[in-house]
């Protein structure tokens, strides 16, 4: 980019951040087991929630890292956020009740390792790469761990690969339209990663401001939610659908609304069919 | 360029020798797991780490030329350089996944002509706008001579600019990357079938052609994950831009191919734990 | 693999044309929102004192944006086609509810960079942005539509083993990284600064420095679409058009032969082909353009 990145200081701290979105979106997508044990599957926004938590965390990570400057911008933080996270989340469907545990664990180490790769085999040298990288593969596998929790109502591996289909009477196991086997898992991916970089990178600039930078990504966040929750269509009730349509088309609304002010309250101008306003001196 | 200091990406290609000791006993040890866990996907993983080589190793071909080129002010294509490899490579593992069946090895060969197709088209188009649309000759920053046609650059470049377009060797180098990246990815998903077909029905007590959709898709979905994880890793490699294969720049790929030996060593381990760890909770 | 050769040819002809499309209107929508690479220029100017009317979406670049519209429209497709909807319109509703979220993206991306630009006093224009975004809204329709239509051909009639999700992920980040390749020089070099000299890069000593007065009054991106859609819109059509086009092709027509390696040697000829074509190219352009100073005046 031949703009700069500039960093601003204040606001809330990366740690503080950091704990509010770990224990947030761990907190969010275990509210979605009440879904088995109350035998529903109303819970199911709630690994929504959990998902938007993590990305807060993620976006304020992406600033910290980005500011250092690794030469090639925003988005590939993104892709390598969730190319490592789907792989670790993955995995971690395999443990049953302990799956979002497992799944921040293993994006940790597996972060740490690629980040270790990219700042010292790599020789980059930036302070705080392997930490971040660590944050960011984490992040990508909480996001994907809370909003395939929020389409299924469940984040077992063997709930996500197969539907039980009734077919003239019978009931028989259908892999080809489950989450896994349907691919929809491609769709969730790009919506967590484009929404987890999109934060800091539509903000950019000298007057970035922390307080907007998160509201845009928790807009973007319920935003995809409210995606997550047409494709829940497929596995979930109708009523468990309406409830996470509306709590995501409420949160989307309230935080589109705020964030438009906030823009409001930082920009130069806000005019309405003006001309160019030239600068002094030119 | 740092706002907030720290050193930025070393400078020249030095590689660190401890650290890549410490990778490449890490890789080791994860293909040591597997050989332990699963026997049968000890060679899946080690085409996995092929192919994931094959990827970090094609990205350093591809002429990316970042902002600049979309003003002519570079040479190189006006792309990211991690998703324009991405694209060939996915490219080519469209091709690639579709002739599946017809064995490993023609499937990677196919998948390595869809990518280098789709380079060969989009760099052409590239220098048929620059040229007809935009009336501007290709000429390389680097090099005083094209390496592969001994045409001269140095008075075909305009002034105050570092070049434009693709020259010849920068084409050829797109081509080419092309040509490994979609081989690299569909030589992962391949690998990464091959064991989902083996482990999967064990686990849901089901055909082979029964589980194929979720085979299929997680070998997918694994493929384009890893391929990211190499092509960003990649280009933090080259910081950022690169005109070819005769950029200073490009003898820095070894450190690129430990880079993406530890990494997709890690990460295939990780994809056969799936199939392997089967906890029943 | 597809039993019926005439069909297969039918439906990649059809995929084609499709892809064509896409292309074209894939490039003209980022240049209409100004993404990718072009839009940091639109990002520089204000910061070189440059003040401007012209949309700055910043939403990451071309290959990893259209890679989520396509591949969230087939996604929902698929989710459609699951629940037993009719395939046409599960494919509008995909489509549809993908481009709402691009218009979101968009939208944030110009607030939130044009407010961060306060410093240097570049104002929002809440006019650009109610003019701009239905027209990008409109091409970014065309070419989710058409690129996950191009998809589900794919899976349901040529029998690709990829689900359609997959699938639009695939050709959605490979729809990106061509139109953006091929459109980004033209809209950048050869109409955000069109006031430079024909025929020649732009000098480093000019950066920032974009057309925002033009033909009728003040330039936006309305303009901006006007103009690429001429050469660098169709252009990228034909490029993304191309790729799928020929890939399809080699492989329905050659795949039998000598199991499978029959379309590896067609691919092989021809990329060996637009070797040659590219090779004319550029001696084509030194010759008939000629060098911009004489060979021994130029240092190395």
């Amino acid at each position: 980019m031949t703009a700069q990145i500039t960093v601003t200081e204040g606001g809330i701290s990366h740690n503080t951040l950091m704990i509010y979105g770990l224990v947030g979106s761990i907190v969010g997508i275990y509210l979605t087991y009440l879904n088995t044990v109350t035998g529903t599957q109303l819970f199911s926004f709630f690994g929504g929630l959990g998902a938007i938590a993590a990305l807060i965390w993620g976006s304020s990570t992406i600033k910290r890292l980005c500011s250092y400057g690794i030469g090639t911008g925003v988005p590939s933080a993104g892709m390598l956020a969730f190319g490592s996270g789907v792989v670790a989340m993955l995995l971690a469907t395999k443990f049953g009740i302990a799956s979002p545990i497992v799944a921040l664990v293993l994006g940790l180490v597996l972060g740490a390792i690629l980040g270790f790769i990219a700042n010292n085999i790599l020789a980059m040298k930036i302070p705080v790469m392997i930490q971040s990288i660590a944050e960011l593969a984490a992040v990508g596998a909480l996001v994907m761990i809370g909003f395939t929790a929020m389409a299924t109502g469940s984040f077992t591996f063997s709930l996500l690969s197969v539907i039980p289909v009734t077919v003239l009477g019978a009931t028989a196991n259908s892999f080809g339209t489950s989450l896994i086997g349907g691919g929809l898992l491609a769709a969730i991916f790009m919506l967590g990663s484009i929404a987890l970089q999109h934060g800091f990178n539509a903000c950019l600039g000298p007057s970035e401001k922390q307080d907007r930078t998160l509201m845009l990504t928790a807009e973007v966040g319920f935003l995809s939610m409210l995606m997550v929750a047409i494709f829940s269509f497929a596995f979930i009730g109708i009523g468990a659908l309406i409830v996470s349509v509306l709590v995501s088309v409420i949160g989307w609304y309230y935080t589109y609304a705020q964030y438009i002010a906030l823009s409001r309250r930082d920009a130069a101008a806000w005019l309405d069919s003006k001309p160019i306003v030239e600068a002094e001196g030119h | 360029m740092s706002a907030l200091g720290g050193s930025g990406p070393a400078p020249g290609g030095a590689m660190d020798p401890v650290s890549s000791v410490i990778g490449l006993v890490l890789a080791v040890v994860f293909i040591g797991v597997v050989f332990v866990l699963a026997p049968a996907a000890l060679m899946p993983l080690l085409g996995i780490i092929l192919g994931g080589v094959l990827i970090g190793f094609g990205v350093h071909f591809v002429p990316v030329g970042g902002a600049p080129a979309a003003m002519g002010q570079a040479p190189g294509i006006a792309t990211g350089v991690a998703m324009l490899a991405a694209g060939a490579g996915l490219a080519g593992l469209f091709g690639g996944a579709w002739a599946a069946e017809l064995g490993v090895v023609v499937a990677t060969v196919t998948g390595a002509i869809g990518g280098g197709l789709m380079m060969a088209i989009t760099c052409l188009m590239v220098n048929v706008i620059y040229v007809f649309g935009m009336g501007i000759p290709a000429a390389s920053g680097k090099v005083t001579k094209d390496p592969l046609t001994g045409d001269t650059q140095a008075e075909y470049k305009s002034q105050g600019t570092e070049g434009h377009g693709l020259p010849f060797i920068s084409f050829v180098g797109g081509v080419v990357g092309g040509l490994f990246g979609g081989g690299g990815g569909t030589l992962i998903y391949l690998m990464l079938l091959q064991v989902y077909e083996q482990y999967l029905p064990a686990i849901f007590n089901a055909k082979v052609e029964e589980i194929m959709p979720v085979a299929v898709s997680l070998a997918g979905i694994f493929a384009i994950g890893l391929f990211l994880v190499n092509a960003v890793l990649a280009a933090y490699n080259i910081t950022g831009t690169i005109e070819g294969p005769h950029d200073p720049k490009f003898k820095r790929f070894p450190r690129a191919i430990v880079a993406s030996l530890v990494a997709s060593a890690l990460c295939g381990l990780v994809a056969i734990l799936i199939v392997v760890v089967n906890l029943n909770i | 693999m597809v039993e019926n050769i005439v069909f297969g040819i039918g439906i990649t002809a059809l995929a084609g044309a499709l892809a064509a499309v896409a292309g074209a209107a894939e490039d003209t929508e980022s240049d209409i929102g100004s993404q990718g690479d072009p839009n940091s220029q639109v990002q520089l100017a204000p910061q070189m004192g440059f003040i401007h009317r012209i949309f700055n979406k910043a939403v990451a670049g071309e290959p990893p944006a259209y890679g989520l519209w396509c591949a969230l429209g087939a996604g929902l497709a698929w989710v459609f086609l699951v629940k037993d909807i009719n395939p046409v319109l599960a494919l509008i509703l995909g489509a549809t509810i993908a481009t709402f979220v691009q218009g979101a993206y968009a939208t944030s991306g110009y607030l939130g960079r044009t407010a961060s630009l306060a410093k240097f006093g570049q104002p929002v224009y809440i006019d650009i942005l109610k003019s701009m975004l239905s027209v990008t809204m409109a091409h970014a329709f065309v070419a989710i539509f058409t690129t996950v239509a191009m998809c589900y051909l794919m899976n349901a009639t040529l029998g690709h083993p990829f689900p359609l999700p997959l699938l639009g992920l695939v050709w959605g980040i490979a729809l990106g990284a061509a139109g953006s390749a091929t459109g980004n020089p033209f809209y950048g070099k050869e109409r955000q600064y069109q006031n430079q000299k024909f025929g020649a890069g732009v000098p480093i000593s000019a950066s920032g420095n974009i057309v925002r007065y033009a033909e009728a009054g003040q330039r936006n991106s309305l303009d901006n679409g006007w103009f690429s859609a001429k050469l660098g819109g169709p252009a990228s059509g034909v490029c993304f058009g191309l790729i799928v086009f020929l890939e399809l092709w080699r492989t329905i027509l050659f795949e039998h032969i000598a199991a499978g390696w029959g379309a590896i040697i067609v691919g092989l000829a021809i990329i060996l082909v637009f070797v040659v074509i590219d090779r004319w190219v550029e001696v084509y352009a030194r010759k008939n353009y000629g060098p911009y100073t004489a060979p021994e005046e130029a240092s190395s």
